[in-house]
């Protein structure tokens, strides 16, 4: 490994497998709750749409481990670990969400490789989401047959899902970042290193 | 399907997921759908759990049909000849996207439900050459994961023992979760390499994962012999 400024340390790593695991088990509890959603939608044929209102969720991994440790590819391994585990964990989407983690990594990375891995704002989390979400909604047309659908409604399912990208990996991403550089703990990456913290008290102290 | 090396497994049953992508068709779908909970229940699952477990995808079929059901496309759509002989009919195009949630879904579950989870990152560190730093360092992720599910437990007896209500997945609850996390996470790199570990060393293995015979068998079945019959059937 080179001494660059980007090359990826233990830490990086570590950090980004137990972000995968933490975002796995939401993964997991979301995709209850959107069935629940998509089930009472069902006699309105509307079930697709249980999905894309929480659809952004997917997508907060990248956002959030690109937020805390911006370096290139921080995004995109993220979510492909996020997937991987959520797929060991028994997800209902098959085997094909490393695929889908895979794909909605980059839609983000290549939105905050566009930035220069240099903004880390509102406005440049959002459009990662949102290219995450462009990114998957082009392969779902294709996997889940989504083509089959009336043009309209597809527009719908895609507007949705981008307010839902805002909110999610946007908005909340940004938020949960922030709060967890004030908290200290991320302190050695490079999130916390501009942050004002307290003092820190551990367990141990 | 304990046996075979998870690597291969997870190779397999990829391309056959992408091979039932290709073909639409509801009978192919519900077949596979078929032989993969067959495959669960001879590899020693319960009925009653692996039902618990299918059951969102059973609803989430349900949905996807109806959804196909009213909204299909019309004729005009650009699709390929393939596809026009079901695009018409609202009530295959239902099926077709149901199916093919169960399908997935199956495929899926045959997946994680037969596959130890520390032997698949050790062999996807073998046979697909993950990097080190990667390998352990996904193995020293997921092993406190049962830390975080009790740190989640402590927080909310918490929040009971002082009277207040929260939400199963209230901010409440999963901030401190998170900083938990994260810490946590901190102290096992700072662990793992004040004990040498750089991900650069040559390491021995108590014991290889290796390929064998059976798992070439498995990734001819899923890779040439599925795609194959699936093509003679279907055209």
């Amino acid at each position: 490994m080179s001494e660059s400024k980007n090359a990826w340390k233990l830490r990086d790593v570590i950090m980004m497998a137990v972000l995968g695991v933490v975002f796995a088990v939401v993964y997991m509890a979301v995709f209850y709750g959107g069935t629940a959603i998509s089930t009472a939608l069902t006699p309105f044929g509307l079930s697709a749409f249980g999905f894309e209102l929480i659809y952004g969720v997917w997508f907060m991994a990248a956002t959030l481990a690109a937020y805390i440790i911006r370096k290139p590819g921080a995004a995109l391994v993220t979510e492909i670990l996020a997937s991987a585990i959520e797929l060991l964990m028994g997800n209902s989407g098959g085997l094909t969400v490393v695929l889908t983690g895979l794909i909605q990594g980059l839609g983000a990375e290549l939105v905050f490789a566009a930035f220069r891995y240099k903004k880390w704002n509102f406005l440049s989390m959002s459009l990662a989401g949102m290219g995450s979400a462009v990114l998957i909604f082009c392969y779902e047309l294709y996997y889940l047959s989504y083509y089959l659908l009336a043009p309209g409604m597809l527009i719908a399912q895609l507007a949705v899902r981008f307010v839902s990208a805002i909110v999610f990996s946007g908005i909340i991403c940004k938020l949960a970042g922030d709060g967890l550089a004030k908290t200290g703990v991320v302190k050695s990456y490079a999130i916390g290193a501009s942050a004002k913290t307290g003092k820190i008290y551990d367990e141990e102290d | 399907m304990r046996s075979i090396n998870p690597a291969c497994k997870f190779a397999g049953l990829l391309v056959m997921t992408l091979v039932l992508a290709w073909w639409h068709d509801p009978v192919l779908n519900l077949a596979v759908f078929l032989m993969s909970v067959i495959l669960i229940l001879l590899s020693g699952t319960r009925v009653r759990s692996l039902f618990l477990m299918l059951s969102p995808i059973l609803l989430f079929a349900v949905g996807m049909f109806f959804t196909g059901y009213r909204f299909s496309a019309g004729g005009d759509m650009p699709v390929n000849e393939s596809t026009m002989l079901f695009a018409d009919s609202a009530f295959v195009n239902g099926m077709t996207l149901a199916s093919r949630v169960l399908a997935y879904g199956g495929v899926g579950y045959l997946f994680a439900l037969t596959t130890d989870r520390i032997l698949l990152v050790r062999s996807f560190h073998k046979q697909f050459h993950l990097p080190q730093v990667f390998a352990y360092g996904l193995l020293a992720a997921w092993g406190i994961l049962p830390h975080m599910i009790q740190e989640y437990k402590r927080t909310r007896a918490a929040f009971r023992a002082r009277g207040l209500r929260v939400f199963a997945v209230s901010p409440a609850l999963l901030a401190p979760l998170l900083v938990k996390s994260i810490r946590w996470s901190e102290e096992l790199a700072v662990a793992m390499e004040s004990k040498g570990f750089s991900g650069k060393e040559k390491r021995s293995e108590f014991e290889p994962v290796r390929v064998r015979k059976r798992d070439w068998v498995f990734l001819l079945v899923c890779c040439i012999l599925f795609p194959a019959a699936a093509a003679a059937v279907l055209m």
